[in-house]
């Protein structure tokens, strides 16, 4: 049986979702990285973490619109779109846990 | 108490969350007719608990953490925090948007019965499983960590 298209908002919303996640991680190290925009930050909503929860939703529905509206599913099937969810997964996972490596000295839990 | 009270809410709608990812997971392998209902009603609440989870660990990591957080990183397991909790709050937005994303894959990217809307539904919900493992035991380590504070003072 021929799979039939995706609808338009599973595939605009698919294809947020793989973007912002990037996004996200892509936030982190510029904020993390400089001090005038975590200062920005916690100025904007009184913690960094709020600040970029509420870019990282505004833009996840504003860009799941934008891809809606581009009618990505008459190019991408479901599968497709799983692939790029999981790398956009994979990769803010790979970006924000290697980000904070530096920080897991496992020595300190020898003293224990 | 009112702070352990907001923390273990957290906990156990993320575990309920991950339980009912999984449950619709198991669905969605032996997808008919009968069952198409269940699913909406899963997606929906895997959402609904995701976004809760979300709301109230986000008001207690604004509002009481810092307590903690002093705890833990004067202590012998300081990484608990500068690793696993800095990776878990900023991992936790794609566990969300996954949470979000999910009913829309089962609404609208009907029907089910095909392959590969089927493998989509399946994909989103085995990463909010592991992505929610993650969390449960980065939220142990964390807790952990105040322990390990604690005891060394």
């Amino acid at each position: 049986m021929e799979n039939s298209p995706m609808d338009k908002y599973a595939a605009g919303f698919g294809m947020s979702l793989a973007v912002t996640s990037v996004l996200n991680a892509i936030i982190l190290v510029i904020k993390e990285k400089n001090d005038a925009v975590m200062s920005a930050m916690k100025a904007a909503l009184g913690h960094h973490w709020t600040t970029h929860g509420v870019i990282v939703i505004i833009v996840f529905v504003v860009l799941g619109f934008v891809f809606s509206a581009m009618r990505l599913e008459t190019k991408f099937d479901s599968h497709r779109m799983l692939k790029y969810i999981i790398w956009g997964v994979i990769i803010c996972g790979v970006i924000t846990a290697g980000f904070f490596m530096s920080n897991l000295k496992l020595a300190g839990a020898m003293k224990y | 108490m009112f702070v352990q009270g907001v923390m273990m809410v957290h906990v156990a709608l993320g575990v309920i969350g991950i339980m009912f990812a999984v449950a619709l997971f198991v669905d969605v392998l032996n997808v008919n007719e009968g069952n198409i209902e269940r699913i909406k009603k899963l997606s929906l609440a895997v959402a609904v608990l995701i976004v809760l989870a979300y709301i109230i660990g986000g008001y207690w990591y604004v509002v009481y953490y810092g307590h903690d957080r002093d705890i833990i990183k004067a202590g012998q397991w300081p990484w608990a925090h500068n690793y696993f909790m800095e990776v878990k709050e900023h991992l936790f937005f794609v566990m969300l948007l996954l949470g979000i994303y999910l009913p829309i894959a089962v609404y609208r990217n009907a029907p089910l019965m095909e392959k590969e809307k089927r493998c989509l539904v399946l994909g989103i919900c085995a990463l909010i499983v592991v992505l929610g493992f993650f969390m449960e035991g980065a939220g142990g380590i964390i807790g952990k960590g105040v322990t390990m504070g604690l005891m060394g003072r």
